[in-house]
């Protein structure tokens, strides 16, 4: 190595250190692991077995410092979603990127950080022109960093002994705003990774701790957002360097012999607690499970006419439990797309090990020890790992949560059947979001993201009782929405006219999922100019997920409802406001609320420019049911109705045969004889409303050979046939020949 | 952990009858190891609660089971006793399916509005047994999309790795999906 070599020229006495180059560490890793099928060929905990005490204050001392880091480094004056919520992460890691400790926050980062570290080991980063002690390197890039979407920035500090890298310090944060076209975090409109924003492969931007002078620039000069930008920046250095200096005594502490052998003995040792939790707790077997999701782009712009079409994203995955752990398939996924939604391998892994790690990383060390266990194919050329270099990864999320869903709603599947109920719930990851980029009255530009239902959602029912609201956030233990008066402070013209769970707004079931959110923005003297855009993680053109639980619905996913030209202060002088989305539409409705331009997206929304009094109203984290619905306790329903959580009686006397009577001061009560009879008269009218699936399907036969449905439901079939497997299930399905194909337009 | 530790019939019938309370939910989600008689005492205390005999190999869903009606016999049954055949093949193709394929008939399942899936663009499928009209699946997939087999179980496997108890009928030639079979003799 370069660096080596120039301190041993200055020191007489010295004989040469070689150690070896970045990419004979990642080849020897490799190379020993897949040899024995152990993490780094460690078979034996032999300084665990040894010493355990010391061994687990090892551990210790490392976890904490990782822990600290996050609790100190966030309140450097970052963003509201790093400071309040949970969209940060700090992490250490082997030389070769494998993470040996996480801290709280967005856990799922861990599976990606070998990415960076392997691009920069083959492209020998550290000969040309080294990779020095205290080096700062940034990342942004889908491709060569892993990131799942390039407002997910990465620093990488190394942590180097004797001219070796020993280890990295990680510090990750979704950023305010990303500088791409579409103003944000997740461009919801994107033809390719050039518009994108901010997308930078790994790159050193300091040195010795520090960040070289014109880093500055570039977050002011290609972001809207340069001064949280910097402070974010500013905020991963900070716990980085905590790290840094941690790892460091640690090591003068036990020796770096011992540390070499001790990390590798965590991982080692945690993949096998991983590997033992799924084999007590998962019955093996095929768990198969789908998810759709639109991409509405035609008639949007007249520039890239290749990316003038609509698409219907298909995310298709099985999971099989075996000896290694578990497998995810995901063959039979959608092809990639001129469209904001592609993944990369390290985009759905970070989808996938979100539901694995909370599964199986609960009772032991948080490290890549996981990434053994669980297996993952991502066809090249689907969405989740295209073969083009150049696919927008703007917002893969909007998909790949439901990847997620899916890998963890197989788990709590498999541990239901195994009898381990109270691990048994409904997986939603329905998520949204709102951002966008003003220009004050003065000339001020500002670029922003509001986390919000991000923060947190509903979780769904569980197998023995209703799911709750706003407790989950499948990507981080901390479920919080952040405060409204931070988000109110950074977007200077838009404030709250009402936050709150939105009634009516879950996946009906014996046990119903928790409601969603609602929340309605009101727009004041936007100065010369805002515009707003909606990311989400699904769209409720489709539901969050394909398959409900055991009888019940799944989740609906998240709409947005924009209100443009309103009387909105003749409403208030009345004392009155709309606070959710259910409160606007009634108001629209009855004529209180006067709206020149309302719309009701069930897709992403262009950039929507608001005036004064324009309202943008949004609903996410809603969430699925468990169980038939006619199997409810109807004391539960009554109780819904009478807490409003179920605000329309209609509704739930058909859905779960329930009827009730109202009093004079509104209260609910249930009439037990009536409610007997009513639920009789609905499974019989199941059994009259339906047919034999054999008569179904010599019907819904004919409209797939005839392609009877939108053209871009045909392509959807077409590209995933372009898969063996999903032709294999498809047409052995329909009974049609192997080389069939749906017929398109 | 060393010690396997053994939760009681009682706790495993109150979270199948969607009984238990909060503390005895917050104690088995912190066990640090999952006690290892689960799934016997599990398969006990479901064998007690249905009105049949055939022996249950496996839970699949609230009310559907995987039984033995006899060696080389293992079939779907749901809990009123309706027989859906060889659990190789998907249930779903023996129940009864009702289709919203509207907005109007999709309203009747999703609030407010916004939040009900588009037509054309999906469809909600429910699956009932052809006896008791329970509804044990649903399905919100586009027109035309295959009927999904959500969970084929590897029986034999679990039964001898897992459980250390082989089921005496057990052959390599059960962990298949034989509904083709079924689908390539319909017209």
């Amino acid at each position: 190595m370069a660096t080596i070599e120039k301190e041993v020229l200055n020191q007489p006495n010295m004989t040469a250190i070689t150690a070896p180059t970045l990419a004979e560490a990642v080849e020897k890793r490799d190379r020993l692991t897949k040899a024995t099928g152990h993490y780094y060929g460690v078979e034996e905990l032999s300084l665990k077995e040894a010493d355990p005490i010391r061994y687990e204050r090892f551990y210790s001392k490392l976890h904490s410092a990782v822990l600290a880091a996050r609790e100190s480094a966030r309140y450097v004056a970052a963003s509201p979603g790093s400071r309040e919520m949970g969209e940060c992460l700090w992490g250490v890691t082997t030389a070769e990127g494998d993470t040996l400790a996480v801290s709280l926050g967005f856990l799922s980062h861990t599976a990606i950080f070998p990415v960076a570290i392997r691009y920069m080991a083959a492209n020998n980063y550290d000969v040309n022109d080294g990779i020095e002690d205290g080096d700062v390197y940034g990342v942004s890039d889908g491709l060569t960093g892993g990131v799942p979407h390039p407002a997910d920035f990465y620093s990488f500090v190394p942590i180097v002994v004797e001219g070796e890298v020993v280890a990295w310090a990680v510090g990750i944060n979704h950023l305010m705003e990303n500088g791409a076209p579409v103003a944000g975090s997740w461009a919801t409109f994107s033809v390719d990774t050039f518009m994108d924003g901010l997308v930078v492969p790994p790159m050193r931007t300091g040195r010795k701790l520090k960040q070289e002078s014109w880093w500055k620039a570039i977050w002011e000069r290609r972001t809207r957002a340069a001064t949280m930008n910097i402070l974010d920046d500013k905020m991963r250095l900070a716990g980085c360097a905590m790290i840094h200096e941690a790892t460091h005594k640690l090591i003068a502490e036990f020796g770096i012999d011992y540390y070499k052998q001790a990390i590798r003995e965590v991982i080692e040792e945690s993949r096998r607690r991983v590997v033992d939790n799924m084999k007590s707790t998962m019955v093996p077997g095929t768990y198969t499970g789908a998810a759709f999701r639109m991409a509405q782009y035609k008639g949007l712009q007249t520039i890239w006419s290749h990316a003038d079409k609509n698409t219907l994203i298909h995310i298709r995955a099985s999971v099989e439990p075996n000896e290694d752990g578990l497998k995810i398939d995901t063959e039979g996924t959608s092809r990639w797309g001129h469209h904001a939604y592609n993944a990369t391998p390290g985009a759905s892994d970070a989808a996938v090990f979100l539901g694995m790690i909370n599964s199986f990383s609960h009772n032991t060390k948080v490290t890549a020890g996981i990434e053994l266990a669980v297996q993952r194919n991502y066809p090249k050329g689907s969405i989740l790992n295209p073969d083009s270099e150049f696919t927008s990864n703007a917002n893969p999320w909007a998909q790949t949560v439901t990847l997620n869903n899916i890998g963890f709603g197989a788990v709590s599947r498999a541990m239901f059947s195994f009898g381990y109920l109270e691990e048994a719930f409904c997986i939603d990851g329905n998520w949204g979001a709102w951002q966008g980029q003003g220009t004050a009255e003065d000339g001020t530009g500002y670029g922003f993201t509001n986390f919000e239902w991000l923060g947190g959602s509903s979780r769904g029912a569980w197998c023995f009782k209703d799911g709750e609201p706003l407790v989950w956030a499948a990507w981080s233990q901390m479920a919080t929405i952040g405060d409204a008066e931070e988000f109110e402070s950074t977007v200077p013209p838009m404030f709250y006219l009402g936050r709150k769970l939105l009634p009516g707004y879950f996946g009906a079931g014996k046990y119903r999922g928790g409601p969603g959110q609602s929340a309605v923005h009101w727009c004041v003297e936007p100065g010369k100019h805002i515009g707003i855009t909606r990311p989400n993680g699904g769209l409720s053109t489709t539901a969050s997920v394909a398959l409900g639980m055991n009888g019940a619905y799944p989740g609906p996913s998240s709409f947005m409802i924009s209100a443009r030209g309103t009387n909105l202060d003749e409403v208030n002088a009345k004392g009155l406001a709309p606070r959710d989305a259910r409160e606007l539409l009634e108001m629209t409705d009855s004529g209180l609320l006067k709206v020149d331009d309302l719309k009701v997206w069930k897709t992403d929304c262009p950039e929507l420019s608001m005036g004064h009094n324009d309202l943008f109203v949004d609903a996410a984290g809603s969430s699925g049911g468990w169980g038939d619905p006619l199997e409810r306790d109807p004391s539960a329903v009554i109780a819904d109705l009478n807490s409003g959580t179920c605000p329309d009686y209609d509704f739930v006397n058909e859905m779960h045969g329930v009827v009730a009577a109202q009093d004079e001061r509104g209260s609910w009560s249930l009439d037990v004889a009536a409610t007997e009879i009513k639920r009789a008269a609905l499974r019989q009218a199941r059994l009259d409303d339906s047919v034999d699936v054999k008569d179904w399907w010599e019907e819904e036969r004919e409209i797939v050979k005839n392609a009877a449905f939108f053209p871009e439901v045909g392509l959807m079939y077409n590209e995933s046939l372009s898969f063996d497997k999903f032709r294999n299930e498809f047409t052995s399905f329909w009974n049609l020949p192997r080389e069939f194909n749906v017929l398109e337009g | 952990m060393s010690d396997d530790i053994s939760i009681s019939k009682g706790i495993i019938e109150q979270l199948v009858d969607g009984k238990i309370d909060d503390d005895n939910l917050e104690r088995l989600l912190k066990l640090p190891k999952k006690d290892s008689g689960r799934f016997f005492k599990y398969i006990e205390v479901l064998q007690d609660k249905v009105s049949w005999k055939d022996k249950i190999l496996l839970r699949l869903s609230d009310k559907l089971y995987i039984v033995s009606k006899g060696p080389g016999i293992r079939i779907t049954k749901c809990e009123c006793g309706y027989e859906f055949g060889d659990y190789r093949s998907n249930w779903k193709l023996n129940s009864k399916i009702r289709v919203r394929k509207t907005a109007e008939e999709m309203k009747a399942v999703y609030d407010p509005t916004p939040a009900v899936p588009e037509a054309g663009w999906q469809e909600i499928r429910e699956y009932f047994c052809p006896s008791c009209a329970t509804q044990h699946a649903v399905e919100v997939v586009p027109p035309g999309y295959p009927i999904v087999m959500e969970m084929l179980p590897d029986l034999d496997k679990f039964y001898n790795e897992y459980l250390g108890k082989p089921l005496s009928d057990a052959s390599s030639d059960w962990y298949q999906d034989k509904t083709s079979d079924t689908t390539s003799s319909w017209k």
